[in-house]
């Protein structure tokens, strides 16, 4: 009981909550819809998600002033790509939510006027590319993980007296493959490639769950803008996925990725 | 800007902001009605109040494990009038949260066979129960506080006293009912606290007074009572320490 109070404290986690039970309504109203439910139920389940969506934004009023605070907060990094991805990403967010309150005002009724599909596709294109930055955030922070473990690979292989063949050596330090590269010498390369993206992304949580978090994202607003119509199956399951991952870092604040 | 982000991303901050804008937008409405040419306005004010009721009713889901917590942290308290008081106004929150629960699994059409009128009525009546056992215990404070101050004054009164007795008896009611009034100034003024408390306690029960009808008022009367109980709300929360402790 104690953890909920302490919880459900943080505006963010309602909203987050709001989020997971919007997906949830749409991809069951996506699975009732194929297995042929009644238009009853599927009118009760749209209409729910209509509320949360508008309950949302309103839950989301002010979040602006949070993303530019952020934005702000990660100017002063020392990493120049990290403080170019971290803040453009969250200035981004900042005009999406600025995009998200005008949507809130149509849809309560205060600015009627409001023409709702320019400001929604206005607004999914600047989550778009926030998105886009928060994953060549962490494509850069995956390299950097990758480059640091290859090369302590290479120094324990040394320190063991190198008693494995050359070849082995990933290429992530950029030596030197044989010129012109066979076939299975280059498939070899991929698989450890692989082998250490998988050793990085296990020992580092955090990075692991934003990649993933980032990645189910990218198929909303893909979807919205008809870049990508990937169907409202495929969109609800992401975005539940996204809202839960989302709320195990706030539960637990050690997986947040911190810059 | 920081201290901002702080208090907004408390949900109980947040919820304060949108309940004082929401009593605002009632106060407005009521100020701005009988004008000829302010239609429009009074209809956005009427669309924006009822879009931010509707959409506090998130944050106020799951608050029933919030007055459970507090209803286990009054039983604890040291003196028994506050701890009864305290327990039952919890006790009331909880039943008053699982009726507005009900009412917006009805609002948002999951459970349509439910009777608005009768959970409303229910939900102002515990409200008004638990609204009223607080002030209650705001008043047993106030009577202990003003003791206090009193045997204070006493004591340092001990020393030679230079009050004039030469007052007539006429003016004997009028001086008591002064210096009550002005034991009560000054122990309100000592604890800032339960000031804000009765203000917010006393606002707050001119809502469920008016709509259980046990005293009409009007919407300009519930919207300002509204706003100060929420403005009261918002100093709690940005200042810890101005809130109510029981000890």
């Amino acid at each position: 009981m104690d953890a909920w109070v302490r919880f459900s404290a943080q505006s963010q986690a309602r909203e987050r909550l709001c989020r997971a039970a919007q997906y949830a309504c749409s991809l069951l109203g996506h699975a009732l819809q194929k297995h042929g439910a009644s238009p009853e139920l599927q009118k009760q389940i749209r209409q729910l998600e209509g509320h949360l969506s508008l309950g949302r934004k309103l839950l989301r009023l002010g979040n602006s002033a949070d993303a530019l605070e952020s934005a702000k907060r990660a100017v002063h990094l020392s990493d120049v790509v990290l403080r170019f991805c971290i803040t453009v990403s969250h200035l981004n967010r900042a005009l999406y939510f600025a995009c998200d309150n005008v949507l809130w005002a149509g849809k309560s009724g205060l600015a009627p006027r409001v023409d709702q599909e320019k400001w929604a596709q206005r607004s999914f294109r600047y989550y778009l590319f926030s998105l886009i930055m928060n994953l060549s955030r962490d494509a850069y922070e995956i390299r950097l993980l990758m480059e640091q473990e290859s090369s302590a690979c290479s120094r324990r292989l040394k320190g063991s007296g190198g008693g494995v063949p050359g070849g082995i050596e990933t290429g992530g330090a950029g030596s030197p493959g044989t010129p012109g590269g066979s076939l299975p010498q280059v498939a070899l390369k991929l698989q450890l490639q692989v082998l250490l993206l998988a050793r990085v992304l296990r020992g580092h949580p955090p990075l692991l769950l934003d990649v993933v978090r980032n990645a189910c994202d990218l198929f909303i607003p893909l979807d919205k803008l008809g870049l990508w119509r990937c169907g409202p199956g495929i969109v609800g399951f992401c975005g539940l996925v996204s809202s839960i991952l989302s709320i195990l870092t706030l539960i637990c604040p050690w997986l947040r990725l911190k810059p | 800007m920081d201290a901002f982000i702080r208090f907004t991303n408390q949900t109980q901050g947040r919820d304060r902001l949108f309940r004082a804008t929401q009593y605002t937008c009632m106060l407005l409405r009521y100020l701005l009605e009988p004008k000829a040419d302010k239609e429009k306005v009074v209809m956005k004010l009427k669309k924006l109040e009822s879009s931010v009721s509707t959409g506090r009713k998130w944050f106020r889901l799951g608050n029933m494990v919030h007055a459970l917590q507090a209803t286990q942290q009054s039983i604890r308290a040291t003196d028994p009038v506050p701890r009864l008081c305290l327990t039952l106004a919890s006790l009331n929150r909880v039943i008053y949260f699982i009726c507005d629960t009900i009412l917006f699994v009805r609002s948002v059409g999951l459970a349509s066979g439910i009777n608005k009128e009768k959970w409303r009525t229910w939900a102002a009546r515990h409200y008004y129960y638990s609204v009223l056992l607080s002030l209650v215990r705001d008043l047993y404070e106030i009577s202990l506080q003003m003791e206090q101050v009193a045997h204070g004054r006493a004591k340092r009164e001990k020393s030679p006293s230079r009050e004039p007795l030469g007052y007539s008896v006429a003016d004997e009611e009028t001086e008591w009912l002064q210096s009550f009034l002005l034991l009560l100034f000054r122990s309100l003024k000592k604890h800032p606290p339960l000031l804000l408390d009765t203000v917010k306690n006393i606002c707050d029960i001119l809502n469920p007074l008016d709509q259980l009808g046990i005293c009409k008022s009007n919407p300009g009367i519930i919207g300002l009572g509204g706003l100060v109980s929420s403005i009261a709300g918002i100093i709690t929360v940005a200042y810890p320490q101005m809130k109510l402790k029981t000890h």
